[in-house]
């Protein structure tokens, strides 16, 4: 038994509701998650629609991107 | 005596990725020091890491988090070793590497946070009234009241429990993995899966937009 929930904010309902496709698993996130950083930093317009949605949908795997992309930016 | 060459550089230049495939390969003192500088490497990245998500484990010291940063390091070296045969110089290889180091620093920082806590796997969602409200309360209510009856009719029984296991009591996809004995790809595609489920049956009631760029193939 759990307790009620107060409310979905809307930032929960949000996340319920991301629409995160095209599918990209967490493998192949990570597999490309390298190459998205480096592109990204070099070109603020680099689109990769798939591991946007990922992103988007994956707290872990945006939380890493993040620091990888804090890492490079630092060492630049 | 000893003679400066003046045109050596101050400062040595970071080994090419190349060098770095070649000396980690090497069985002699080259490989060792590419061993030593991987590690410091990966080292970087855990504490970064460590560093950034230290909010999740408010009673750990500054010993504590750096032991999960060298045990990190660790883990991350053993695994980069593991695949370094995969490396297709599609980014540079430092870069490469730090995502290991990523990975390994995070899963051990949100599992080490959750490791007393019990996983909540509620089966269903109870909002609770909060009455009368304003106009556009009310309508961010109906959604969030259609989103509960979705979750309720349009999932199956895993996907309500993974769904609002992670999204609902917020518990970190690895340490849900752990529990349940899955892996992160396999919860986050039943994610993905109940997800499309829900924005189904919401754009199906008229309650949520297809978005724009969806509706032309």
């Amino acid at each position: 038994m759990t307790e009620p929930t107060r409310g979905l904010s809307a930032e929960k309902i949000n996340s319920l509701l991301a629409d995160t496709s095209p599918y990209l698993s967490c493998d192949d996130c990570f597999a490309r998650i390298d190459e998205y950083v480096e592109r990204s930093i070099a070109d603020p317009g680099h689109e990769d629609p798939a591991m946007k949605a990922h992103l988007a949908g994956c707290g872990a795997c945006a939380e890493e991107a993040e620091t990888l992309r804090e890492l490079l930016s630092a060492s630049s | 005596m000893t003679t400066v060459n003046p045109t050596t550089p101050d400062v040595v230049p970071p080994p090419s990725d190349d060098t770095w495939l070649t000396d980690l390969r090497d069985d002699g003192s080259a490989g060792e020091q590419a061993l030593g500088r991987l590690r410091e490497l990966l080292l970087r990245a855990t504490r970064h890491q460590v560093w950034r998500l230290r909010d999740l484990l408010p009673g750990a010291g500054a010993g504590e988090l750096e032991d999960l940063a060298q045990q990190s390091a660790n883990d991350a070296l053993i695994a980069v070793l593991r695949q370094l045969g995969t490396f297709e110089g599609r980014s540079r290889f430092t870069t490469w590497a730090y995502k290991f180091g990523i990975l390994h620093a995070g899963v051990a920082v949100r599992r080490q946070a959750w490791r007393h806590r019990e996983v909540p796997l509620p089966d269903t969602l109870n909002l609770v009234d909060t009455g009368p409200t304003p106009d556009a309360v009310s309508e961010a209510s109906q959604l969030a009241r259609a989103v509960e009856a979705s979750i309720a009719s349009e999932l199956t029984p895993h996907q309500r429990r993974v769904v609002l296991a992670l999204l609902v009591e917020e518990v970190p996809i690895d340490v849900l993995a752990d529990r349940l004995g899955s892996t992160r790809n396999a919860l986050y595609k039943t994610l993905h899966d109940a997800r499309h489920r829900l924005r189904t049956a919401l754009i199906d009631s008229g309650l949520l937009e297809i978005r724009p760029d969806r509706r032309t193939p």
